[in-house]
Order: C-alpha cells, then structure tokens, then sequence
C-alpha cells in the first residue's frame, strides 16, 4: 500500500479502528488485554464461590421418612414421579424393579438436567436428550455423556405403603 | 535513568505491537486455563469431592494476579507518546 501522510485530526472511528500498523498500538487492544484480565478476575471469584458454596453451606441429607404412594399405584415395571414435600424441589422417580424390589433416583440428569425415564424392556434409565444411560439398580453410568451416578434414595416399604428415606449404602 | 517503560515508549512500533500481541495471547491461556479449573472444580465439587474446589481456586488466584501483573508491560497508547514527545513533558 502506498504511503499516506497522516492526518491531521482523525474522527473518532479512525483513531479507534486505525488501518495504518504503527497506529495500531491503540486503547482497543488495550482495553481488550485489560477486559480478558477482568473476566480473568471474573473467573477466580466463581472459582471462590463454588468453595464457599461446598464448604459453607453444603447440601443438607433428607431427614426422615417421607410417603411416596401406595404399592399398588406402581405396577411391577413401572416407574413414579414425585417430589418430598417440605424441602428444596426436587424431582425424584419411584421405580418397581420386579416384586419387593423398588428404587428411587432423582429424575435430573447430571448432563444437563433432562427429566430420565425407567425403560421397562431394556431395564435402564434412560435420558432422551443426548442418549444418555443409567443403571436402574444403582444409578450409575453405563453410557452416554453423563459424568456422575444419579442421587439415590433409600425406599421401604411398609404396610403397603411406600416411603423414602436419605440414601445408605448399607441398606440396599 | 532510563527504565522499561521509557525504553518501551522509544521502541519501534512493530515492538509495541509484538509485545501487545504476546500479551494478548498470554491473557487468552490463562483465561483457557481458568475456565477448565472452574469447570473441573464444579463438577468434583457436585461429585462431593469438594478438596479440589480449593486447588482450582488457588490456581486460578494465581493466574489471575499473573495476568494483572502482564498489564504493567503493555505499551502505552501512540496518540499519548506522540502528544508527550511534543510537549517533551516526559524526558525533561
């Protein structure tokens, strides 16, 4: 490109969006390198925030045995949603596995939060958003771009009467 | 005496511009790299391995202050060397 002679007085969009290199030292970029160092500070804090969170305030166990329904509203192979009145609302499904044998899962994928559901005929948990894959036994992975387990809960049944209670290993 | 920021402003443009492109690049890893430690840090905080948590923060604690402490080489701006050259307010 041909040499130009500068100018005088340059409007505004010139100065700040300058064609010539050796103008090019200007605030934009300045400003640019100043704004990634502030969404660099932005970052630290949230990295701060998810300590205080787990730290301060974790998540309280459910207290208590809470009813779920009847064991003749979920038939051999179905499978229940409910929430725990009372507490944070959290989507959880009931599943009947075969006779005696129940199990609850909260229903949120740990993908990206897609209500799961109990396939009977493959016998597995399955989140329809992205083909994800739980087992219907313990809740863990066994496909799929989910990274965690599904939470558990603990079921007993009772005169009929299903309830859930806050997951212990040893129980199941 | 002369120091690093009066070197810097007598420099060739096309150092200032190298030196502000380095600068630049480095500030875009360490925001990469920040965004992978809050990533990990979440998802071992949620899997309730909270210990982790701690070492991404420090680590990102450590590079930001690092990229604050980059901001002290970048080049001031042409228009305001030019204007103190003129005016010589700077080198008397």
């Amino acid at each position: 490109m041909a040499y130009e002679p500068k100018e005088e007085n340059p409007p505004n969009w010139k100065r700040d969006f300058p064609i010539r290199q050796d103008e090019a030292t200007h605030i934009s970029r300045r400003e640019f390198a100043k704004f990634l160092c502030l969404l660099s500070g932005g970052l630290a804090l949230g990295n701060g925030y998810v300590v205080l969170s787990s730290f301060a305030f974790p998540d309280k166990e459910l207290e208590g045995e809470h009813f779920v329904c009847n064991t003749s509203d979920v038939p051999v192979g179905g499978m229940t949603m409910f929430a725990i009145q009372g507490t944070r609302e959290i989507p959880y499904i009931l599943i009947h596995l075969s006779e005696g044998e129940w199990r609850a899962f909260e229903q949120k994928c740990t993908h990206l939060s897609c209500a799961v559901v109990y396939r009977d005929e493959v016998k597995k948990i399955e989140c329809p958003c992205h083909n994800g894959w739980f087992s219907a036994d313990t809740g863990e992975v066994l496909q799929g771009p989910p990274p965690r387990s599904l939470p558990q809960l603990s079921v007993v049944v009772r005169d009929e009467k299903v309830y859930v209670t806050a997951f212990n290993d040893t129980v199941s | 005496m002369s120091d690093f920021r009066e070197a810097q402003d007598q420099a060739h443009p096309n150092k200032t511009n190298t030196l502000m492109l380095g600068i630049i690049m480095l500030l875009i890893g360490i925001l990469s790299i920040q965004i992978w430690l809050l990533y990990s840090a979440l998802n071992n905080a949620l899997d309730e391995n909270e210990d982790i948590a701690i070492a991404a923060f420090v680590g990102s604690l450590i590079l930001f202050f690092t990229g604050l402490w980059l901001l002290k080489y970048l080049p001031d701006t042409r228009r305001r060397v030019n204007e103190e050259e003129q005016t010589g307010s700077k080198y008397q």
